[in-house]
């Protein structure tokens, strides 16, 4: 089939131009193969990583109409719209060193910061290695699947604007070391973790789980780490975690949440918090958007006694 | 055309009865004008808005189980009119229902049936936006128009929850919907395409990074007036609460006035109804939306 891929194209230290490559190919050609045949009979400059060509070395991501994914495990057919047109950008979130190779120097720096290896001291090994149930093992087998290719960081809107968050990348493997019978740093992790530039930063736009290529889905990763936070005693308490236990309180309370109470509950519980609300308080009120009159759910109680049966349960597991 | 009858369980959601009051107005007005009956469930809980599962995943599954049984009971497709409840209460119908016959989904109705409830699966959650467009359909829709809502240009702000948080019988591209799009069209409205509009709107960050949040909702909103919109619209409330209600707040952290206006889609289909504007409650939004009535002649 008759296509045209338009490439964003940048030099080092250059605007970006787009340029069009027309080929023909077969409609299960890669996105990944159609490069290389630009490459080798078009355009010896144009630069792109690459490796494996299997979807297992992560090398090959790129934006594809817009959206991350492996160049390699994109087909032509997919990706290709009517008039056979295919968009290719480099990743987002990381600068362009030339064209579609992007710096991902931070990337990497935030993958170290959750600290991602089964701790040092559980794997001193004196006889012989360590032996995994096939359980213990399935534990850390989604997040595991992990190819370090970078589509859910290019993606991350809170990394796109807060440039300390880690990313979904490096709170995927964190899930995984923590989730490892072999790793005996629980609570170092779990204090390191408990930060907004780590488990609390994600703002659950889902577009890691949206473009992941191994189906590690880091969000949802992201959330057992939370949920690890939240059940875990010791854990330090924060404003995010109350916001979680004032939500459920409500819930028992009256079925449904009391925006006002809700605020203040949460924010609002130390002079700082509490002066951060008024200008909002008096703007709400003032446009009558208050919510001022609460009243529970018809059959409020049904709700609470659900509530707890459940909390009985998972506090009983 | 007539559309046939059309009725519904309604879940209007927490904000739609608290900050936003004038959504659950507004849905009220334009369901009556298309001849739409709801059947609002009273005895619904809040759905968690998608934080209950980091507590627990059987609370989150459990108390929203038990709101679409409560539609079950009613024999009626739940309707929505939330992104994130929408994302959220899918979510759990699309996994419960993958569940059929298993222990889990057998623990879930063993909890339900302390109040008297069953989940079986046997009905759809469905947003406003998505009914709109299928059961009362486009045609329909644009014979009803009375106030064209010619010349006016808007934005859409679809919610992430709405688009991408069920991974199964979604309606929409994640990445490039059109719902909003066909709708502004039908009702005479010019859609602007801006980055943003699939993007987060930073609620979820709000109660504990609120600069983070306001950065997030900044982008958006400056993305939208940049591109030519005359406001957004959207079909998530707690997009409306980010992006009107903390507007002052995020014009003092980028040192630029903004005032963009955020109207509900209820909102957006009530003008073009030809509904008033005190009516739809367009005087109760934290940004003006003055711009908007005088880009319609109102």
């Amino acid at each position: 089939m008759e296509i045209t891929i338009r490439i964003r194209r940048q030099a080092e230290s250059g605007s970006p131009d787009y340029k069009s490559y027309a080929l023909d190919v077969d409609p299960g050609t890669t996105v990944l193969d159609a490069l290389m045949r630009i490459k080798g009979e078009i355009d010896g400059t144009l630069a792109f990583r690459k490796n494996c060509r299997n979807a297992i070395c992560g090398s090959c991501a790129m934006r594809i109409n817009g959206r991350s994914a492996l160049a390699c495990a994109s087909r032509i057919r997919d990706v290709a719209d009517a008039r056979g047109e295919i968009l290719i950008q480099p990743m987002g979130n990381m600068p362009v060193i030339k064209d579609l190779v992007v710096d991902m120097t931070s990337f990497w720096k935030h993958l170290d910061q959750v600290d991602p290896y089964v701790s040092t001291a559980a794997r001193r090994t004196p006889e012989k290695e360590f032996l995994q149930t096939p359980e213990q093992r399935a534990a850390v087998e989604q997040a595991g699947n992990c190819i370090l290719c970078g589509a859910c960081y290019s993606e991350c809107n809170s990394r796109e604007v807060n440039p300390n968050f880690v990313g979904p990348h490096a709170l995927a493997k964190a899930q995984r070391v923590m989730a490892d019978n072999r790793d005996d740093q629980t609570a170092q992790r779990h204090a390191l973790y408990n930060q907004p530039e780590f488990a609390w930063g994600c703002t659950r736009c889902f577009y890691c789980n949206e473009v992941c290529p191994m189906g590690v889905q880091p969000l949802d990763q992201i959330q057992k780490i939370r949920h690890e936070l939240l059940t875990d005693k010791a854990t330090e308490p924060n404003t995010a975690m109350r916001h979680r236990r004032v939500m459920v309180r409500q819930i028992k309370e009256s079925g449904w949440l009391d925006e006002a109470r809700f605020a203040l509950q949460v924010v609002g519980r130390d002079f700082k918090g509490l002066w951060s609300l008024v200008p909002l308080g008096v703007r709400m009120a003032a446009k009558g958007k208050m919510p001022l009159r609460h009243r529970p759910i018809e059959n409020c109680a049904q709700v609470r006694d659900l509530v707890e049966a459940i909390q009985k349960e998972d506090t009983k597991s | 055309m007539i559309a046939p009858p059309l009725k519904y369980a309604y879940y209007p959601g927490c904000v739609a009865r608290g900050a936003c009051r004038e959504l659950y107005t507004s849905t009220a007005l334009i369901t009556a004008a298309l001849g739409i009956e709801l059947v609002e469930l009273k005895s619904a809980s809040c759905c968690g808005a998608g934080t209950l599962k980091e507590d627990s995943q059987r609370l989150q599954d459990a108390v929203n189980a038990r709101n679409i049984a409560l539609a079950e009971e009613q024999g009626l497709t739940m309707l929505t009119q939330c992104s994130t409840c929408q994302g959220v209460l899918g979510a759990v119908n699309d996994k419960l229902r993958a569940e059929r016959g298993s222990a889990y989904r057998d623990e879930i109705n063993a909890l339900l049936a302390r109040g008297g409830h069953h989940y079986d699966g046997s009905v759809d959650v469905r947003h406003l936006l998505w009914i709109l467009l299928a059961d009362v359909g486009l045609d329909n829709l644009r014979a009803r128009v009375r106030r064209p809502l010619t010349g006016l240009r808007c934005g859409s702000f679809y919610g992430c929850y709405l688009l991408r948080a069920q991974a199964h019988r979604r309606v929409d591209d994640a990445f490039n919907p059109q719902s909003l799009e066909k709708l502004f069209e039908a009702l005479g409205a010019t859609p602007v395409y801006f980055e943003g509009r699939t993007k987060c709107c930073g609620f979820p960050l709000s109660s504990y990074d609120a600069p983070t949040s306001f950065s997030m909702a900044a982008v958006r909103l400056q993305d939208a007036i940049d591109c030519g919109a005359d406001c957004l619209v959207t079909p998530c409330p707690l997009c409306h609460l980010n992006l009107d209600a903390r507007q002052p707040e995020v014009e003092r952290q980028v040192g630029r006035k903004l005032g963009l206006p955020v109207l509900h889609l209820s909102q957006l289909v009530g003008l073009a109804l030809g509904l008033s504007p005190e009516q739809l409650g367009l005087g109760r939004h934290i940004v003006s939306t003055r711009p908007v009535l005088e880009r319609l002649g109102l």
